[in-house]
């Protein structure tokens, strides 16, 4: 029985990998411009919607398509913070009522955009690579390759560029960032933008794997519990949790039923945050403060 | 707090009762009373009943709002006293009126269970708990055979008729739908009772400083955590005793009806009215909210969308809701308009300061 458990894990890391792309994107949107971002699956599935008719009616080149869905995605998140989140900047009530009003607005749109049935596509790369007797569909290698490119690749963006630097400080304190000559406005703006393009990308790698359909939104949720669980703000903690839970759904689809493995990741991450409030990596919430 | 804390029942009331405020109290008293000699369809009476159940959602949402607290898993407590009620009736045979109160206490036991867990952590953490509580509910309902999975639970019995003697018995009929009709009125009235009871007692004092600053109330000697847990409990169980007269009022029940976009409806309903309005906010909202997407039938695909922008438009441009529009008393508790709630909350945030003040 050693195929299904290396295929197991592959299905669960190619399945993890969307969530920590998800998770890392939310909590740049978290931690920089401080929007609890419930539209963000939306932002996702639009992505995957995209690529999909771009690829299936238009006939356009996979990698080209993937970053004309990352680009549109992109830029409505540009638009949206421009046009809501930044006229409401610091109610945190306010934020989190907009985005859910952008959720029901975008998820309604699209289905009636795209029709209420699940689609799918032919894959991309076909084929399966044999290493040491085991079989991987190269498919899923290539995603979770091209998802680690990405994470290592933003990893250097926050930790190096001046950019990535100018975010980190004003999540960190956008006052005193406009102090040291940070626009904070700008950076909100920005951050806004790549979090959203995650998103997109996600979306985009995902559809020749994985069926889309318009409830996929819905993983908003998930990815809410994702960052929980490593900690709202810890990139390391995002990875963590969101391979965790892949692998776990994935062997829990197998053995136990999928409805049940969520119910017991469900208890178990409430397990963990009883006993650490932020989460595995995470500092634990102070109080609020008026 | 020793003090408040021993006789809050004996506090004196902050409700000023005003000649003018009861004659209109009595009006609109008459007015429901009499709905059902003016609306006979029963179509029409179903409409009103919902309100009713909405209405108590919003208000059980902005009852927790006050402390600081928002909560994503209203439809969630919902559904428990819902399939409590349900599950009581029909594996334990046990009568509605039983099984109304017995389901409302399995309701505050398990609130009281999960917000000894949740309430601990403030903020974002909060709201994200109670997400994934509202979501591995419909989960658990849907899952195990137990509870019917996803097909629901059919055949709920009705309401026992009530009997009173030398008249004839109450019946609850679906045609005339009447006497469900009084019944919501009896259980609104008595969530409504009960919310303005705890707003004018000490605890509501207490509520009210936790919602105004957490930290100078603490310092005061408020036990944020207790009060907190409290405000959970009480608002989880008015949730969970509509719950009940939605199970036996519509006979079965689906797992999906108690999801988290029900919960964001309940949003909707307080938002609408105005959630620096307790009572009367959510009775507006949810008048229209419900109303309203009866009466575009045809464009019923599009009510999302609606409703979506509806709520951006309201947060953008109307950040008191509509009675806020109407009314001269403006909000001056930080609690009290959209606009103002949870400044403090994104204090919470790990990774932010605690000195940033706002710029507007």
């Amino acid at each position: 029985m050693e195929l299904p458990f290396v295929q197991l894990v592959v299905n669960g890391l190619a399945m993890g990998v969307v969530y920590v792309l998800l998770a890392s994107g939310f909590n740049l949107i978290i931690s920089t411009p401080k929007i609890l971002f419930i539209a963000y699956g939306e932002f996702y599935m639009l992505g995957a919607y995209i690529l999909w008719s771009l690829v299936n009616e238009l006939e356009f080149p996979f990698l080209v398509a993937l970053c004309l869905a990352i680009l549109a995605t992109a830029i409505l998140g540009g638009i949206v913070y421009r046009l809501i989140f930044q006229r409401i900047a610091g109610h945190f009530m306010a934020i989190i009522v907009a985005a859910i009003g952008l959720m029901m607005l975008m998820s309604q749109a699209i289905m009636l955009g795209f029709g209420t049935e699940s689609k799918s596509m032919a894959s991309v790369f076909t084929g399966m690579i044999n290493i040491g007797g085991i079989r991987i569909s190269i498919e899923r290698a290539v995603l979770i390759m091209l998802t680690l490119a990405v994470l290592v690749g933003l990893h250097l963006f926050l930790q190096k560029t001046k950019f990535g630097r100018a975010m980190r400080a004003v999540s960190f304190n956008a006052d005193v960032a406009a102090l040291q000559g940070v626009n904070s406005n700008m950076t909100n703006l920005a951050t806004m933008v790549l979090g959203c393009a995650l998103a997109g990308f996600a979306g985009g790698i995902m559809t020749p794997v994985f069926a889309i359909h318009p409830t996929m939104g819905a993983i908003t949720f998930v990815v809410l519990l994702v960052v929980m669980l490593g900690g709202i703000g810890s990139m390391v903690g995002a990875i963590v949790a969101g391979l965790v839970l892949g692998v776990t759904l994935s062997f829990g689809q197998y053995s136990i039923g999928g409805g049940v493995a969520q119910i017991l990741f469900f208890l178990v991450v409430g397990i963990i945050i009883f006993f650490r409030p932020g989460g595995i990596l995470g500092q634990p919430a102070e109080e609020m403060v008026p | 707090m020793d003090n408040l804390r021993k006789k809050w029942y004996l506090s004196p009331s902050r409700i000023n009762i005003r000649s003018g405020k009861v004659i209109g109290l009595v009006v609109l008293a008459i007015i429901l009373l009499l709905v059902p000699v003016v609306v006979r369809s029963p179509y029409h009476m179903h409409l009103l009943i919902m309100v009713g159940i909405n209405a108590v959602l919003a208000m059980a949402f902005i009852f927790l709002l006050r402390t600081g607290l928002i909560t994503l898993a209203i439809a969630a407590f919902w559904g428990i006293g819902a399939y409590a009620s349900a599950l009581l009736a029909v594996r334990l045979g046990l009568p509605f009126w039983l099984a109304l109160p017995a389901s409302a206490l399995i309701t505050a036991i398990i609130a009281f269970c999960v917000g000894y867990l949740f309430v601990r952590n403030p903020g974002f953490g909060f709201i994200i708990l109670t997400i994934a509580f509202g979501m591995a509910i419909v989960l658990v309902f849907g899952t195990f055979d137990f509870f019917g999975g996803y097909v629901g639970i059919i055949n709920i019995p009705r309401p026992e008729p009530i009997t009173i003697p030398f008249l004839a018995p109450i019946e609850f009929s679906r045609v005339s739908k009447t006497a469900y009709y009084y019944l919501m009125l009896f259980l609104v009235l008595i969530v409504v009772l009960a919310f303005y009871a705890f707003y004018a007692s000490s605890a509501g004092r207490a509520w009210r400083a936790i919602g105004l600053s957490p930290r100078l109330a603490e310092s005061l000697g408020v036990n944020l955590f207790k009060y907190r847990l409290t405000a959970f409990i009480i608002s989880s169980t008015a949730a969970g005793l509509m719950g009940s007269f939605y199970a036996h009022y519509m006979e079965s029940l689906v797992p999906n009806a108690f999801n988290v976009l029900k919960t964001i409806y309940a949003h909707v309903y307080a938002i609408l009215g105005g959630i620096g309005f307790a009572i009367s906010g959510p009775v507006v909202g949810a008048l229209i909210m419900t109303i309203s997407p009866e009466l575009l039938r045809e464009f019923k695909e599009f009510e999302p969308i609606f409703t979506g922008l509806l709520l951006i438009l309201l947060v953008l441009f109307l950040p008191n809701g509509l009675l806020g529009l109407i009314s001269s008393r403006r909000p001056v508790r930080p609690s009290e308009s959209i606009a103002r709630v949870g400044k403090w909350i994104r204090a919470s945030l790990p990774v932010s300061s605690s000195g940033r003040e706002d710029k507007k």
